[in-house]
């Protein structure tokens, strides 16, 4: 590969180097028109952009986001020509004649309908008879344009191409083991040495379907990049946006604090770390539990769903069974639940006494009507354990619980009780009737 | 054709393809012009990835997720049939709190995907700029024309309606985005993410709901009374509207009246997974499953609604599969099943040439009792208020003949809406239904938020999610009766040796934009187009009554082809 990432491969890449000229780069002359092609799609991925917030799809088309150019979207699920009027603008960009830069999305993986020769298609946008006449054609003026045939007349005079979701990254379900369409991602179908007009290699957007934001702030950016704003953000060497994908999704899972103790789920429903239910978190690129699914709701396993691994090249067949735990697991998750064991106990020690005022303390008792039993006179040995641990504590600061040591207890309760006032209402005991909470 | 016909009069006009609705869809139709005919439809679904194949051979727990890929526009509803279907092969049932968690789901994707259907798909073509394009009499109408729900909705005149229905710019448009939104951050905080919720189980859900979730969905909930009583009053305004300047605006789109449905969202304590007692179960469901054939109720049971249907391929991009006979003669309740069933259906592709006399479309003709049967979020309505079955009155009450809804109050009063069966059916009727099927769902979604809280706050047994299971080794049937949010779905499984043996999946728009069958009869939407006369007065060829037809039965592509 000429470059690794954008950030290491800095010098010799194309697009840096045209950006470092700034805001004299710009070649947009505030639009930009987005072809979206669907290929082997479920729609998820439009549903997706339409979730996105930051930018939303309405604020780019609107052109009221500073600093990013107008977008002229041309997508088939919200737009208002139908037929040969939507094809047109797409037939003009293939020849070139658009007069604007464009940017080519795709979303669902790229049949390989091209073998079916002259009879048929799996995805298909328009009629033969809308085909730009000066490129060649194997389809008869009332047949289906197929989508993998609008890819490659597009792909070249494209300023970006972005594929949207796991299918167009990598090939997704409809390129899953089993298959008879042939599908496969973008990449494979455009091969490795494919360069948009701006020299940038293929952008992949992976998830299924991905975080809205992920794919809208994205496209922001290659659309910043070609204001002339700013250089091309890095990408991976899967051309992923290396900020939004570079991180396990473990690393910001709300569950990962119970992997770390060893404490994990057994079944679906339970709230703990969910690896033993068959969530591959730990070994997945994703970023939707610290993005969240929308406006930084949800993810996956915020409401205790298992990672299926929907981001990663190899989906679905290097994830599956789905509901069973991965075989890594077993190891790590072993190795976890020993050490995790031992931290939970020593946490649960440090609790024991942080769980406390030291007002309670003093008085060997804790003023709640919740039923919390009253605290038993320490033990020589917890005494022993909260000796050494608040050496180490203050050790090299103060400890100013020490210097108010003679601090009194409060009596204003003595005195309203003097004056009649009735503190102790027999109520009945609540804690009698009340289970001890079970181990956190 | 008539013989009078000048030659030069009929044109072929093409919808490739027709765009605003979800997925890849091309209408070719002929077109008398000069006097408002479409004399000829056909409807091509151009997109085939293979579903049903990739599962088979893979492992059952594999069904849920592979499954729901189908279609992101339903997104969470072909996950959760598969769970259905699932449950029904291995014997199990989830606990109530479970099934109540699935309900609140499949409502909150009703309350993002009717609003983004109904504004962003289907009303622009009732906007201002397409209104005054093609029927200025109308707009100049408009613009003299009170709104009769100003006091709901906050528009003084029809026109100001209209401008708000604008594509991006309008109000009422930019406001769907919003809502949809919102209702999909309620959604993913159980489903995780949308589309393609990842915590439905067989058994149940693995969603770790706790109240602090509860609340954060209730707050969302509740901005959807207001919302759904303003959706409600435009749609009956702009639909009044055109009715009253023009009733031949009631043949655009009009169709006979064939309605189906499964039903959907499973009362906590009948739902129990099996074949045998789904007659019982799937009729104390919230929606009540059934068969309507010209406008008359035939059937509320979901065991009869299943055994009529059939699928035919004649101008399909399929070989025929019958050759063998049927797998299955009958259902596991002695049922006769055709050999067109579902359940017996082979996926067999054969793709080819586009022609509409020979085949012509991916999609396959599903008809029951060899009627071509629509379905969508109005059969919901339908079936619940001619059927008056519904065992659960807190906000819903139907009368045989029409369903009232009780919208709580919240910065408006409580209100009582009332959708009536109209006489006439097309394509504005259709979306008028759509909106009070919209406000059927907020109420559902209410309800299942009560039901979850307090199962919740009683915990034990009840509050439970999640039933274990063990696949089987022997031979198992499955089929998940549900419905997406625009209407019947239902998952067909085999499973033997704890490997899925088939999957046929059977989705709403496979209904409704089905390609003619094997006698020669249209799809729903095929007959609807040819029905459709063209009204506008300016730039006729624009074709928006046709559009107005098509877009009304909200199809979704990918879920009519899989």
């Amino acid at each position: 590969m000429a470059w690794k990432s954008a950030r290491r491969g800095q010098e010799e890449a194309p697009w840096a180097q045209g950006a470092a000229s700034g805001p004299r780069g710009a070649f947009t002359d505030g639009i930009v028109h987005v072809f979206w092609l669907s290929g082997m799609s479920c729609d998820g991925c439009s549903v997706s952009a339409l979730g996105a917030s930051w930018p939303s799809v309405e604020g780019l088309v609107a052109g009221n986001i500073p600093f990013l150019p107008k977008v002229v979207l041309h997508h088939p699920m919200l737009a208002d020509d139908i037929g040969r009027d939507f094809v047109e603008p797409f037939a003009r960009a293939a020849e070139g004649r658009l007069g604007a830069p464009y940017v080519m999305v795709v979303e669902g993986s790229i049949p390989d309908d091209q073998t079916l020769e002259r009879s048929g298609q799996f995805a298909a946008l328009g009629v033969g008879a809308d085909w730009p006449r000066s490129l060649p054609s194997s389809r008869g003026p009332d047949q289906p344009l197929r989508t993998s045939d609008w890819i490659w007349a597009l792909a070249p005079g494209a300023a970006a191409s972005i594929a949207i979701g796991t299918c167009a990254t990598w090939g997704g379900i409809p390129a899953a083991a089993g298959n008879i369409t042939g599908s496969m991602g973008l990449m494979d179908y455009l091969g490795r040495d494919y360069r948009s007009s701006k020299g940038v290699p293929i952008i992949n957007v992976p998830g299924c379907a991905p975080v809205g934001d992920n794919f809208t702030e994205t496209l922001s950016h290659v659309l910043q990049y070609l204001e002339g704003i700013g250089p091309l953000p890095e990408f991976d060497e899967l051309g992923r946006p290396a900020w939004q994908f570079e991180q396990t999704v473990h690393r910001h899972c709300p569950k990962a604090g119970y992997y770390e103790e060893g404490v994990f789920a057994e079944e679906p429903g339970d709230s703990q770390c969910l690896v033993e239910i068959g969530c591959w978190g730990p070994v997945v690129q994703c970023n939707i539990v610290e993005r969240g699914a929308i406006n930084h709701m949800g993810g996956c396993m915020v409401a205790g769903g298992a990672c299926i691994g929907c981001t990663m090249p190899g989906f679905p067949d290097k994830y599956s069974p789905f509901y069973k735990s991965p075989p890594g697991s077993a190891i790590s998750g072993g190795v976890s639940k020993v050490y995790g064991s031992g931290i939970r106990r020593l946490r649960r020690m440090s609790m024991k006494t942080g769980n406390s005022e030291p007002l309670w303390d003093n008085a060997h008792e804790v003023p709640t009507g919740w039923g919390l039993a009253r605290e038993p006179k320490q033990e020589p040995l917890d005494k022993a354990n909260v000796f050494f641990y608040k050496k180490l504590q203050y050790n090299g600061s103060v400890h100013h619980g020490k210097r108010n040591k003679k601090q009194p207890l409060p009596g204003s309760r003595d005195i309203l009780r003097q004056k009649g006032v009735d503190l102790e209402a027999s109520v009945p005991v609540l804690g009698e009737n009340l289970r001890p909470r079970e181990e956190i | 054709m008539s013989a009078t016909r000048a030659a030069e009069d009929v044109r072929q006009k093409d919808f490739d393809p027709v765009t605003r609705v979800a997925g890849a869809l091309s209408f070719q139709t002929s077109v008398d012009i000069e006097r408002g005919q479409v004399l000829d439809a056909s409807a091509l679904a151009t997109l085939f990835r293979g579903y049903e194949v990739i599962l088979e051979g893979r492992d059952p727990r594999d069904a849920i997720f592979v499954s729901s890929r189908a279609d992101g526009v339903s997104g969470g509803a072909h996950p959760t049939a598969s769970a259905l279907a699932l449950e029904m092969a291995f014997g199990i049932q989830p606990p109530p709190m479970g099934i109540v968690v699935r309900n609140l789901m499949s409502a909150l994707e009703c309350l993002y995907d009717h609003p983004t259907s109904l504004f962003t798909r289907i009303g622009p073509d009732f906007s201002e700029p397409v209104v005054r394009e093609t029927n200025p009499e109308l707009w100049e109408r408009a613009l003299r024309t009170a709104a009769p729900g100003r006091g709901t909705h906050g528009f003084e005149l029809i026109a100001d309606v209209m401008t708000a229905l604008t594509r991006f710019s309008g109000r009422l448009y930019t406001e769907a985005l919003y809502r949809g939104r919102r209702a999909r951050e309620a959604y993913v905080v159980v489903g995780g993410k949308y589309p393609h919720p990842q915590t439905l189980a067989p058994g149940g859900v693995s969603a770790t709901i706790d109240i602090a979730d509860m609340n954060v969905i209730l707050g969302r909930v509740n901005e959807f009374f207001d919302y759904a009583q303003k959706v409600v009053a435009v749609w009956d305004d702009i639909v009044d509207f055109f009715l009253e300047a023009d009733p031949r605006f009631r043949e655009v789109g009009a169709g006979p009246m064939n309605f189906i449905d499964l039903g959907q969202w499973d009362d906590p304590y009948a739902y129990d997974g099996t074949f045998q007692t789904a007659s019982a179960w799937a009729a104390r469901r919230w929606s009540t499953p059934g068969a309507i054939v010209g406008g008359r109720l035939r059937t509320t049971d979901v065991q009869q609604v299943n055994m009529g249907v059939e699928e035919f391929v004649d101008h399909s991009f399929y070989e025929n599969w019958t050759s063998q006979g049927a797998r299955l003669r009958t259902d596991p309740s002695g049922n006769p099943l055709s050999a067109h069933h579902p359940s017996n259906k082979e996926t067999i592709p054969q793709p080819g040439q586009t022609d509409p006399a020979r085949k012509y479309s991916w999609c396959t003709a599903p008809r029951w009792d060899r009627q071509p049967m629509e379905t969508g979020a109005h059969a919901r309505l339908w079936m619940t208020a001619l059927g008056n079955k519904l065992p659960h009155r807190s906000f819903m009450e139907p009368t045989g003949h029409s369903l009232r809804l009780t919208m709580p109050r919240a910065s408006l009063p409580e209100t009582v809406l009332e959708w009536r069966a109209p006489r006439h059916w097309g394509a504005l009727e259709r979306n008028r239904a759509h909106a009070y099927a919209f406000a059927q769902a907020a109420l559902v979604a209410y309800e299942s938020m009560l039901i979850g809280l307090d199962l919740m706050r009683r915990g034990g047994p009840d509050a439970g999610v999640f039933t274990h299971y063990k696949i089987p080794k022997d031979l198992r049937h499955g089929t998940g009766f549900w419905g997406a949010a625009r209407g019947y779905l239902s998952h067909h499984l085999t499973i033997e040796d704890q490997v899925i043996q088939s999957y046929q999946i059977l989705g709403p728009s496979t209904f409704t934009m089905s390609p003619r069958d094997g006698s020669g009869h249209p799809g729903p939407c095929e007959a609807a187009v040819v029905a459709t006369p063209l009204l506008s007065t300016a730039n006729r060829e624009r074709c928006v009554d046709v559009l107005r037809a098509i877009r009304s039965f909200n199809p979704s592509m990918a879920c009519a082809t899989h």
